[in-house]
C-alpha cells in the first residue's frame, strides 16, 4: 500500500496542483474569446479547481486508508506525558526512543533548478498528513469561492461604471468588464498556493511564497483604476518583501551551513540517503530532540575546524583531517557552537511568515488589502494565503529553537490583542473581518509559539472554513447593499435569511461557541469547530504558563482577553448588520438575497464551519490527522534563555488543563458576547455615548494605533529621502566630479594653447626677429661706395697680414 | 578545425560583410537597407544556433554540453613576430553570451525600424557594432580581444551621438571617454602581462617536455600555435640542460589560456612592481577598473544613465543587453584566471563594489522621474549581483567554506548576466514603445495605459516582473543564487544584499503603478496611444517567452555554463589550497615569530 | 747690406712690383673717375705680374734654379689676358653707366647700398 501511495500521492496532488496552472495559461491566451465576454473562463477555472478538489479528496481518502487514525490515540496523552526527558532511566530512554517515530512522508525531486557540486536546488515535493489535509482544505474552499465568484463578479461581464473613480472631467469611469481576468488570477493563485503546500524544500516554498504574493498583488489591485487599490496592492507586496528579506537571511543561514533546502530525507540514485533539514535537526538517534546540525556546528566553529585542517596539511591522508573534525564536532556542539545559526535560521524564516500572515509589526497591509473583490478577500486574505505563514511556521516547526518559539509566541500574542482592539472600532464590514483575521492568525502563531503545533494548525484549518464563510457572507451583504459601511445597514436578516443565518453560524464558530467539559457532555466538551481549536490553544497556553510563570502569564492573558474581544466585535458586526431597525432606508429597500450560486457555497462552508472540528473516533478527526505529521521530540530548554522550558505538547491534553482552558474560553467568549448584546443587540447602552466617554482611546483605535503614520515617518519618508540624496549625489557629486574633470581638462587645454601660441611660437619668432635685426644693423656697411670697399679690403688685408705675422711671431 | 574557422568567422564577420554590401546600396532605399541588415542579423543568429545546437548536420562544430574545455578552437597566424594569432574558440562561459548577443541584436534591429535619419549609416554602424561585440566574446587572443573591444567602441559613439536625444553629444562623449579610460588601463595591463609571460617557463612544468608527462598543465588544452610551441620547447630544453640561464630568451604570448595557466601554475606574474604590490595585483586592478566601467559599477557608472537616456531605443537595448555583459565576462574570463593571487586578495573589493552598486542603484532608481533613467539605474543595481556572485571567493580546506558556494555564486552571476540580457532590453523596449507614441518619459505624466493598450501592458508587466526578480521569471534565479552564495563569504554583506529585494520591489511596483495603472492617462499626446503593433509584438513576445523559459527551466542556461564555470572555480580552489594557503600560513608564522607569539592556534605542531 | 750695391735680384723686382701695387691700390681708392679706377687695377695686376715673372726667372734666383719655373711665366701670361678681358668688360659697364647716368663718377654708382 505504501509503495502505491508513494507513487500515487505525488501524481494526484501534482495534478491538482498543475491543473490551475493549465487553466491560467489558457485564460491568459484565449480568455477573451471564451464565450461571451469571457464567461467561459470562469467555467474553466472552476472546473480545474473542482477536479483538483476531487484529486485531493481521493488523496486524503487514500492516506486515511493507509494510515488509519488510531482509536487508541485518545488514551495516548496519559501514557506519554511522563516521557519528559528529565525523569527517565536509561532503559526507559531506550524504550522511549523506539517509541518515538518520525512522521511518515513521501518526498522526491521533480526536476533540478541548478546543481553545483553537492549543492542542489530542485523542484520537489514533500507529502505528509499535513500536506494532504491542506490540499483538501484549500481546494475545497477555493472551489466554493470559485462558484460564489461566478455570481459575485457578474457585473464584470459587461461594460460598467466604477463609481469610486472620478476622472479629471468629473465623470465616473466607464470601462469594459474584466471577468476573465479575475478568474485568470484566481487560477494562478490556486496554483501558487497549492505549490507552496506541495513544496518539498524551503526554496520551493520561497518560490511559491513570492508567487502567491504577486497573485495577491494582482487581486488586491484588481480595480486598477482606483488609486487606493493600487496603493494597497503595492503596500501588500512591499510589506511582504520586508518579511521576505528576513526569510532570505534565514535561507542563507540554512544554506550556508547545511547545503540543503530539502525538508525530508531523499534516497539518491546510488542508494545513499541525502539528509534533509528535519532529520538533521531532529536526529532519530537523539530521540528527535532538537540538536544543532553538524553543518551549523562546523560553520560556526570554523576557526577550530580550520586549525585542524591546517594541522593535517602536510599529512598524506586527506581523510584523516575530516575524521578528526568529525570526532570533535560533538565537543563543539556542547559548547553551543552553531546554535545562533539555528536561531537566525528560525527567526529569519519566521520573518517571512510574519509578513505573509500579517503579524505585528507587518500587519498593516492586510486591512488595506480589502480593496480587492470580496471573493479574493475570502480566499486569499483570510482562508489560504495569509494562512501560508502559519502553515510554513508549522511546516518548519522542528527547526525552531525555544528562543525562536518565544519570538513567535510574543508576535502572535501582540498581534492578536492589537488587531482585536482595532476591530472594535472599525465600521467597514470587511475591515472588521480583516482585523479579525489578523487577530486569529495571531492566535495560531501564539499556539505554535507556546508549543502547540497541533493546536495552531488545527485552528488554521477551522479558521479557514469559518473565516471564508464570514467573508463570503459579508460579500453577499455588500453585493446587496452596495456599501461596506455597517452604520448604513441593520435589520437585513429578514431580507437575506440565508446570508444572515450562515453568518451567524460563522460568528458562533469564530468565537468558539460550545459547552465546556464541565457540563458533562463529551470529555473535551462539545461545540462548533472554533470551539475545539480555540480551546486547545488556550489549553496549550495554560500548559506553557505552568512551565514558565512570567511569559506564560502574559501570553495566556493575551489569548483569553483576545477571545473576549473577538466575541464582542463579531457580534457587534452581526447585530449591526442583521438586527434592529434599518438605518438607511434607501439601502434597505434595495437589499435582496443573493442568487443561488452565491448562497449555496455559503451553506456548504457553514456546515463545514460547524462540523470540521468534530471527532469521529477512528474515522475522522483533524487533530488526529495532524498528529500523524507532528515531529516528536522536545525542543528542550533555551540556550540563550536557559529559564525558557517547553513542556511536552501532549501535556496540554490532561484533563485538568482542558477543564481550566475550556472554562476560560467559555467565560471570556460569553462575556464578550453579552457585552455586544448589551450594546448592539438589545441596545441598553448607547455605543455613541461610550465612544464619547473614551474619546482618546477611540481616536487611537480608529486610527489603527497610528501604525501607518508611524511607518510613514520611520521608513517610507527616510527611504525616499535617502533615494533623493543618492540621486543628488549621483548627479551632483559623481557627475559633478566628472564634469568638473572635463571642465578642468578644457581649461588645461586652453592654457596649453596659450603656451603653444606665446611661448613656443614666440621663441621661433624671436629667433627670426634677431636674425632680421642683425641683418638690418649690418646693412649700414653696404654703402655702395666702391672706393670705400677698396679701402676696407686694403685695411683688412693689412690687418690680416699684421695679425698673421704677429701671431706666427708670437 | 576547418569547420570551426568557417563558422566562428562567419558569426563574427558576417555583419561586417553585410555592412560592406550596404555601402554599395544607394541611399534612397531605406527599406531595402533595413531588410538587408535584418537578414544579416537573423543569419548571424542562425549561425550561432548552428554552433549551439548543431543544426543542419554541422556535427563538427556542434557545441557539446557538459564539456568544460574550450571547443571549436582554431588558431591562425596573424602577426607572428609578436605571437599574435587569429585565435578563437568558445566554451560554456562565452557561448551563452554569443547567443544572447545575436538574439538581442536581431531583436533590436527589428526595433530599429522606426529610425528614419541616415538609415544607411545607421545600419552600417549597427552591423559593425555587432561584429565587435561577437569578436570580444569569441576571441581567445588577448590582443585580438582588445582589438574587438575597441572596434565596438566607435560605432557606439556615433550611434549615440548622431541618433540620440537632445543631449546626445554630451552622452556620447561621456560614454566614449569613460570607456576609453577603461581601454587604456586594460592596454597597460595587457602589455604588462605580455612582457612578463613566458611560454618556455610554462612548457617546463607542463607535459610538453618528455619527462613530465604526468604534469597538471596539459599543453594540448592551451591550444598554443605549433610555431610558438616549438620555440617554447627549444628554449625550455635549453634551460633544462643549462645551456642558457633560467630566465633567458622568454617566449611571450597573448594566448589567454596560456596566460591563465601561467597565473595559476607559475610565479611569472609575482614580481614586485609598485608599493609592495605584485605585477599581477596591479594588472588585476587595472583590468578590473577597465571592466567595471563597462559593467558598470558604482562609482564609475554615471555614463550609463546618460547614454541610455539619450540613445535611441534599439541602441539602449544593445547597450543594456550586451555591452554591460562584457565587463562581467572579462572579469570571469580574464581577471580571475590570470591573476588568482590578486583575485584572492581583492575579493573584498569585488564583492564590496558589487553590494554597493546593488544598494546604490536601487536607491537611485527610486528617486528618478525619467522612465528610461529609472531602468538604467535598475541595470546598475542588477549588474551589482554579477560582481557579487563572481567575487565570493570562499574556499579554505576543511571548513564549510568550500568552493561549491563560490561555484554557485559564479554560476548565479553568469545566469544573472543572461537573465539581465533578456529582461533589460525588454524593459528598454517597453519604454521605447510608449516614448514613440507620446514623446515624453516623465513618470508622473503617465497612468492608465493598461486600459488603453492591454496587450502591451501585459507584456510590460511580465518583463518588469522579470526585473523585479519574481519566481518563474528569469531575474529570480540569478539574484537568489547569488544572494544565497554570499553568506559564506560575509554575513554582513549577505544581509545587505538580501535587503535589496525590498528596494527593487518598491521602485518597480511604484513605476508600474505610475505608468500603467490608474484611471486615465495624464500626459500630453494621449490620443496617440495606440495598441501594440505586430512588429512590436514580434520583439516583445520572444523576450517575455525567454524570460519565462529561463525562470522556469534555468538549466537551459546552466547546462551550458556550469561545466566551464565549475572548472574555473575548481582550478582556482585547487590553486588556493596548493599555493595561497601555504603563503598565508607562512606569512602568519613569520609575523608570529617577529611578535613572539607562540600559541597561535593555526601554527600547531 | 746696401740694396743699391748688391746685384739685381728677386728682391729688387719685388720692390718694384710692390711700389706698382701700392700705386695701383691708391689709385683705385682715390680716383672717383671710373677710368682712373680701371688704370689702378691695371697697375695692381701688373705689379703682381712682375712678382710672378721675377719669382719664376732662373737667372735671378740665388742658387740658379727658378722658384716657380715656367708656372710663373704662364700665370703672368694669363693675367695679361685676363686684364685685357677685364678692361673690355669694365669699359663696357662704364660706357653703359655713362649712358644711364651721364657721369662716370663711381661714387654716384651707389644703387646697391644696403
Amino acid at each position: 500500500m505504501h509503495t502505491t501511495l508513494e507513487s500515487s500521492l505525488p501524481l494526484l496532488l501534482g495534478m491538482a496542483w498543475l491543473l490551475p496552472l493549465l487553466s491560467f495559461t489558457l485564460i491568459v491566451l484565449f480568455g477573451q474569446r471564451m464565450g461571451k465576454h469571457g464567461v467561459g473562463a470562469s467555467y474553466l477555472a472552476t472546473f480545474s479547481i473542482v477536479v483538483g478538489f476531487l484529486f485531493s479528496a481521493i488523496s486524503l481518502g487514500l492516506w486515511l486508508y493507509a494510515n488509519p487514525l488510531s482509536a487508541a490515540h485518545a488514551a495516548e496523552p496519559e501514557a506519554q506525558i511522563d516521557v519528559a526527558r528529565e525523569h527517565k532511566t536509561p532503559a526507559e530512554e531506550h524504550h522511549a526512543a523506539s517509541d518515538l517515530k518520525a512522521p511518515d512522508y513521501y518526498t522526491g525531486d521533480l526536476y533540478t533548478l541548478g546543481q553545483f557540486g553537492s549543492l542542489k536546488i530542485s523542484i520537489s515535493y514533500y507529502i505528509d498528513a499535513l500536506t494532504v489535509g491542506m490540499f483538501a482544505m484549500v481546494t475545497l474552499i477555493a472551489s466554493c469561492i470559485h462558484f460564489y465568484a461566478i455570481g459575485y463578479m457578474h457585473d464584470e461581464l459587461h461594460d460598467l461604471t466604477d463609481h469610486e473613480v472620478t476622472l479629471a472631467d468629473g465623470r465616473h469611469l466607464h470601462r469594459p468588464g474584466r471577468f476573465h481576468r479575475f478568474f485568470q488570477y484566481l487560477s494562478l493563485f490556486c496554483f501558487s498556493m497549492l505549490g507552496l503546500v506541495y513544496a518539498g524544500n524551503i526554496f520551493m516554498v520561497f518560490i511559491f511564497w513570492e508567487l502567491v504574493g504577486i497573485c495577491s498583488y494582482f487581486l488586491i489591485g484588481f480595480y486598477i483604476e482606483r488609486k487606493s487599490a493600487c496603493n494597497a496592492a503595492n503596500k501588500a507586496f512591499i510589506v511582504n518583501r520586508v518579511g521576505d528579506f528576513g526569510m532570505i537571511v534565514g535561507l542563507m543561514a540554512l544554506w550556508g551551513a547545511l547545503g540543503t533546502f530539502a525538508f525530508g530525507d531523499a534516497k539518491q540514485a546510488d542508494g545513499t540517503v541525502a539528509r534533509g533539514i528535519f532529520s538533521q535537526v531532529r536526529d532519530a538517534g537523539q530521540e528527535h530532540a532538537l540538536i544543532v546540525p553538524d553543518g551549523m556546528v562546523r560553520a560556526s566553529a570554523w576557526k577550530m575546524v580550520q586549525e585542524v585542517a591546517v594541522d593535517h596539511r602536510d599529512h598524506a591522508d586527506p581523510a584523516a583531517a575530516e575524521s578528526e573534525i568529525e570526532s570533535r564536532l560533538s565537543d563543539y556542539r556542547d559548547q553551543h557552537y552553531g546554535y545562533w545559526l539555528l536561531v537566525v535560521a528560525g527567526v529569519g524564516i519566521f520573518c517571512g511568515c510574519v509578513g505573509k500572515s500579517a503579524q505585528f509589526p507587518l500587519h498593516v497591509w492586510l486591512p488595506d488589502a480589502m480593496e480587492g473583490p470580496t471573493p479574493v478577500s475570502a480566499l486569499v486574505h483570510s482562508a489560504t494565503m495569509v494562512a501560508a505563514g502559519v502553515y510554513l511556521t508549522g511546516r518548519f516547526y522542528p527547526v525552531f529553537t525555544p528562543e525562536a518559539r518565544l519570538v513567535i509566541a510574543y508576535t502572535g500574542g501582540i498581534t492578536l490583542f492589537l488587531a482585536a482592539t482595532i476591530a472594535i472600532t472599525a465600521t467597514d464590514i470587511k475591515r472588521v473581518l480583516a482585523y479579525s483575521t489578523v487577530s486569529q492568525l495571531g492566535y495560531m502563531m501564539l499556539a505554535l509559539g507556546v508549543g502547540g503545533w497541533v493546536a495552531g494548525l488545527f485552528h488554521l484549518i477551522t479558521h479557514a472554513f469559518f473565516k471564508s464563510l464570514l467573508f463570503l457572507c459579508s460579500g453577499s451583504v455588500i453585493h446587496a447593499c452596495h456599501t461596506n459601511e455597517m452604520p448604513k445597514m441593520g435589520g437585513l436578516l429578514k431580507k437575506m435569511p440565508w446570508t444572515g443565518y450562515t453568518m451567524l453560524a460563522g460568528c458562533l464558530a469564530i468565537i468558539g461557541a460550545g459547552l465546556p467539559p464541565i457540563f458533562g457532555f463529551w470529555p473535551f466538551g462539545f461545540g462548533l469547530s472554533g470551539f475545539y481549536s480555540k480551546d486547545s490553544i488556550i489549553a496549550q497556553a495554560y500548559s506553557f504558563w505552568m512551565a514558565n510563570p512570567t511569559h506564560g502569564m502574559i501570553l495566556f492573558a493575551a489569548a483569553a482577553g483576545g477571545a473576549s474581544i473577538t466575541a464582542f466585535y463579531m457580534f457587534r458586526l452581526w447585530f449591526m448588520t442583521f438586527i434592529g431597525q434599518p438605518r438607511d432606508h434607501h439601502v434597505y429597500e434595495h437589499a435582496h438575497e443573493s442568487p443561488r450560486i452565491m448562497y449555496l457555497p455559503l451553506v456548504v462552508l457553514a456546515s463545514f464551519a460547524v462540523i470540521i472540528g468534530w471527532t469521529f473516533p477512528g474515522v475522522w478527526s483533524v487533530t488526529d490527522l495532524l498528529e500523524q505529521a507532528r515531529w516528536p521530540g522536545e525542543a528542550g530548554a533555551g540556550v540563550l534563555m536557559p529559564s525558557l522550558i517547553y513542556p511536552n505538547e501532549l501535556l496540554s491534553h490532561q484533563h485538568h488543563v482542558h477543564l481550566i482552558a475550556g472554562l476560560t474560553a467559555f467565560s471570556t467568549a460569553l462575556g464578550g458576547f453579552l457585552l455586544a448584546t448589551v450594546f448592539y443587540g438589545v441596545r441598553w447602552l448607547n455605543p455613541a455615548e461610550v465612544r464619547q466617554q473614551f474619546a482618546p482611546v477611540y481616536t487611537f483605535l480608529i486610527n489603527k494605533w497610528y501604525f501607518d503614520e508611524l511607518y510613514d515617518v520611520l521608513f517610507v519618508t527616510p527611504t525616499h529621502f535617502v533615494a533623493m540624496i543618492i540621486a543628488w549625489f549621483d548627479r551632483q557629486i559623481i557627475d559633478g566630479f566628472i564634469n568638473n574633470l572635463a571642465r578642468w581638462t578644457y581649461r588645461v587645454a586652453t592654457f596649453d594653447d596659450l603656451i603653444d601660441r606665446y611661448l613656443v611660437d614666440g621663441l621661433v619668432n624671436l629667433t627670426a626677429a634677431w636674425t632680421w635685426s642683425l641683418g638690418n644693423s649690418l646693412r649700414g656697411l653696404q654703402t655702395g661706395l666702391l672706393r670705400q670697399y677698396i679701402m676696407l679690403i686694403v685695411i683688412g688685408t693689412v690687418a690680416l697680414t699684421i695679425i698673421v705675422n704677429f701671431a706666427s711671431a708670437g | 578545425m576547418d569547420q570551426s574557422v568557417i563558422w566562428l568567422s562567419l558569426i563574427v564577420f558576417l555583419p561586417a560583410l553585410a555592412a560592406l554590401v550596404l555601402a554599395f546600396i544607394p541611399k534612397g532605399q531605406p527599406d531595402v537597407i533595413k531588410l538587408i541588415s535584418l537578414a544579416a542579423t537573423v543569419a548571424v543568429f542562425l549561425a550561432s544556433c548552428v554552433v549551439t545546437f548543431g543544426w543542419f548536420g554541422a556535427d563538427e562544430v556542434h557545441f557539446q554540453k557538459g564539456v568544460a574545455e574550450m571547443q571549436d578552437v582554431f588558431s591562425l597566424p596573424w602577426i607572428p613576430s609578436f605571437n599574435i594569432f587569429y585565435f578563437m574558440g568558445t566554451d560554456g562561459i562565452s557561448l551563452p553570451l554569443v547567443v544572447l548577443t545575436t538574439f538581442v541584436t536581431m531583436l533590436s534591429m527589428g526595433a530599429s525600424w522606426t529610425i528614419n535619419k541616415h538609415v544607411k549609416a545607421y545600419c552600417i554602424l549597427f552591423l559593425l557594432l555587432e561584429t565587435g561585440m561577437l569578436g570580444v566574446f569569441l576571441a581567445l587572443d588577448f590582443f585580438l580581444f582588445y582589438v574587438f573591444w575597441e572596434v565596438m567602441l566607435l560605432p557606439m559613439y556615433f550611434l549615440i551621438g548622431v541618433w540620440g536625444g537632445p543631449r546626445r553629444e554630451y552622452a556620447a562623449i561621456k560614454f566614449f571617454l569613460y570607456t576609453l579610460l577603461g581601454s587604456v588601463l586594460m592596454l597597460i595591463a595587457i602589455l604588462m602581462l605580455y612582457f612578463n609571460s613566458d611560454l618556455a617557463e610554462l612548457a617546463r612544468i607542463s607535459d610538453l617536455l618528455p619527462d613530465n608527462a604526468a604534469a597538471s598543465v596539459k599543453w594540448a588544452d592551451l591550444h598554443i600555435d605549433p610555431s610558438a610551441t616549438q620555440a617554447a620547447e627549444e628554449v625550455a630544453l635549453a634551460r633544462e640542460a643549462g645551456r642558457i640561464p633560467p630566465a633567458a630568451s622568454p617566449v611571450h604570448t597573448f594566448n589567454l589560456l596560456a596566460l591563465a595557466a601561467m597565473g595559476q601554475h607559475t610565479s611569472l606574474f609575482n614580481d614586485q612592481l609598485l608599493f609592495g604590490k605584485s605585477m599581477q595585483w596591479w594588472s588585476f586592478l587595472l583590468l578590473f577598473i577597465g571592466f567595471i566601467i563597462k559593467v558598470p559599477a558604482v562609482p564609475v557608472h554615471t555614463w550609463l544613465p546618460d547614454a541610455h537616456v539619450e540613445a535611441p531605443t534599439p541602441i539602449s537595448m544593445i547597450l543594456a543587453g550586451i555591452l554591460l555583459k562584457m565587463g562581467g565576462y572579462g572579469i570571469i574570463r580574464i581577471c580571475y584566471p590570470i591573476c588568482p593571487d590578486a583575485g584572492y586578495d581583492l575579493a573584498w573589493l569585488v564583492v564590496g563594489i558589487g553590494v554597493i552598486s546593488m544598494v546604490y542603484g536601487a536607491f537611485a532608481a527610486l528617486a528618478q522621474k525619467d522612465f528610461k533613467r529609472l531602468v538604467a539605474y535598475s541595470s546598475v543595481s542588477h549588474m551589482g549581483y554579477v560582481l557579487v556572485g563572481i567575487g565570493v571567493w570562499s574556499a579554505w580546506s576543511g571548513t564549510n567554506f568550500n568552493p561549491e558556494y563560490w561555484q554557485m555564486g559564479m554560476n548565479g552571476a553568469m545566469f544573472q548576466m543572461v537573465a539581465h540580457g533578456i529582461s533589460s532590453p525588454g524593459m528598454f523596449f517597453m519604454v521605447g514603445i510608449i516614448y514613440e507614441r507620446v514623446h515624453h518619459r516623465n513618470l508622473d505624466e503617465f497612468g492608465g495605459l493598461f486600459a488603453k493598450a492591454p496587450i502591451y501592458s501585459g507584456i510590460a508587466f511580465g518583463i518588469f516582473f522579470a526585473g523585479l526578480g519574481l519566481p518563474g521569471l528569469c531575474g529570480f534565479i540569478g539574484e537568489v543564487f547569488v544572494t544565497l552564495s554570499v553568506w559564506n563569504y560575509s554575513h554582513a554583506l549577505a544581509v545587505v544584499s538580501a535587503s535589496v529585494v525590498i528596494l527593487t520591489a518598491s521602485y518597480i511596483l511604484w513605476t508600474l503603478q505610475r505608468v500603467y495603472l490608474g484611471p486615465e492617462y495624464k500626459g500630453p499626446h494621449g490620443d496617440h496611444i495606440t495598441p501594440i503593433t505586430g512588429r512590436e509584438l514580434a520583439i516583445g513576445v520572444p523576450l517575455l517567452a525567454f524570460a519565462i523559459l529561463l525562470g522556469v527551466y534555468p538549466r537551459a542556461v546552466f547546462d551550458y555554463t556550469t561545466p566551464s564555470i565549475n572548472k574555473e572555480v575548481t582550478d582556482l580552489a585547487a590553486w588556493t589550497r596548493a599555493t595561497k594557503e601555504e603563503q598565508l600560513l607562512a606569512r602568519r608564522m613569520e609575523r608570529d615569530r617577529r611578535q613572539g607569539v607562540t600559541d597561535d592556534p593555526l601554527i600547531g605542531e | 747690406m746696401n740694396p743699391l750695391t748688391t746685384p739685381v735680384g728677386v728682391s729688387h723686382f719685388m720692390a718694384v712690383g710692390a711700389v706698382m701695387f701700392v700705386c695701383g691700390v691708391v689709385c683705385m681708392a682715390a680716383k672717383r673717375n671710373a677710368l682712373g679706377v680701371l688704370m689702378g687695377i691695371e697697375l695692381v695686376l701688373n705689379g703682381a705680374n712682375i712678382n710672378f715673372v721675377a719669382m719664376s726667372s732662373p737667372f735671378l734666383s740665388a742658387h740658379g734654379r727658378g722658384g716657380l719655373g715656367l708656372d710663373g711665366q704662364f700665370i703672368a701670361l694669363f693675367v695679361i689676358v685676363l686684364a685685357a678681358a677685364e678692361a673690355a668688360v669694365a669699359l663696357a659697364i662704364t660706357l653703359n653707366f655713362y649712358n644711364n647716368h651721364a657721369t662716370i663718377d663711381v661714387d654716384r654708382a651707389d644703387e646697391l647700398r644696403g
